[in-house]
């Protein structure tokens, strides 16, 4: 049971649990795609990414997005979260299987920061500032969340 | 080029009716997993959900891009309508209010605005502009109650 997160107990400044991705694969985007409905070929179609001159296909966006929402709510209780925005910075390609050493480009840290304790609409907030990246450091997207507190 | 008169436009409502099947596939692959069993139960099973406080299980943060995607007839003729350049696009921003929860049997209905166009000069480069394009859009349930405000930035290279 992890230990229950109040407005008192937690303060400006502290950092929300870091969160590791799995490596994300060429199978991860085929299934986000069905899911989501984003069906763009730049996100499963090398032949189509090829035409560009890019080496690969690229995570949506998207994906990201919805991994980073995962490590929030791992933290705060999904009732809770009362907003959540991002903005994009860097492509994510997906692993090549045949290469272990494209794990560490495929895998997204999350990292976030309280910024702000304050109450509006007679709840008692937080705003964090969070971060993903992958594991060479190359930033995906910057952004922030607020989430309600008892 | 965004062709700027769009300012104001309102796309036509699409309609998005909430799965319990749909829920628990989007947080598997959000979550990266491989079965409904791996995701957190509040996404997957309603015993579960219930246990924790839900009235039904309830989809994870991002889930309302399905709504356009699945349930409209996805970006591509709304770029289209507002003169956006496909090959340019990036997307440059996403944020989501969430208002009230959304459950399985929901019938959601969105209606997507452009609210702003702009330019902004690129960095190091006098002259030389990207494009943005500002869409909110307010998704609301079949009681006609706002569940979730969204605003998406687009960006044209």
């Amino acid at each position: 049971m992890k230990k229950a997160l109040t407005y008192e107990s937690i303060n400006v400044g502290d950092a929300m649990p870091t969160f590791t991705s799995d490596p994300i694969t060429r199978t991860h985007l085929v299934r986000y795609a069905g899911a989501s409905g984003d069906f763009n070929p730049l996100h499963h179609d090398e032949t189509f990414v090829k035409m560009f001159g890019m080496p690969r296909v690229i995570s949506h966006g998207m994906f990201v997005m919805g991994i980073v929402g995962q490590a929030i709510t791992d933290w705060v209780d999904d009732k809770n979260l009362r907003k959540f925005g991002v903005r994009f910075s860097g492509m994510t390609e997906p692993m090549d299987l045949d290469d272990p050493n494209s794990k560490d480009r495929a895998t997204i840290v999350v990292t976030g920061n309280v910024v702000e304790k304050f109450e509006a609409d007679g709840e008692k907030k937080i705003r964090c500032e969070i971060k993903a990246a992958d594991k060479l450091g190359g930033v995906k997207l910057t952004g922030s969340f607020i989430a309600a507190l008892s | 080029m965004a062709d700027k008169t769009k300012v104001g436009m309102v796309f036509p409502p699409y309609v998005f009716e909430v799965e319990k099947g749909k829920i628990a596939e989007f947080a598997m692959a959000v979550s990266q997993k491989e079965s409904k069993g791996q995701v957190k139960q509040i996404y997957a099973d309603s015993g579960e959900a219930r246990a924790a406080g839900y009235k039904d299980v309830i989809p994870t943060s991002t889930f309302q891009t399905c709504f356009l995607l699945w349930g409209g007839g996805g970006l591509m003729p709304m770029l289209e309508a507002a003169g956006i350049n496909l090959v340019r696009l990036l997307h440059g921003e996403e944020e989501y209010e969430y208002l009230r929860p959304i459950h399985p049997g929901d019938v959601m209905t969105g209606v997507t605005k452009i609210v702003e166009m702009y330019d902004r000069e690129k960095k190091g480069k006098p002259g030389k502009f990207m494009e943005f394009t500002v869409l909110e859009a307010e998704i609301r349930n079949q009681r006609g109650e706002l569940a979730i405000r969204a605003r998406t930035t687009l960006v044209e290279r």
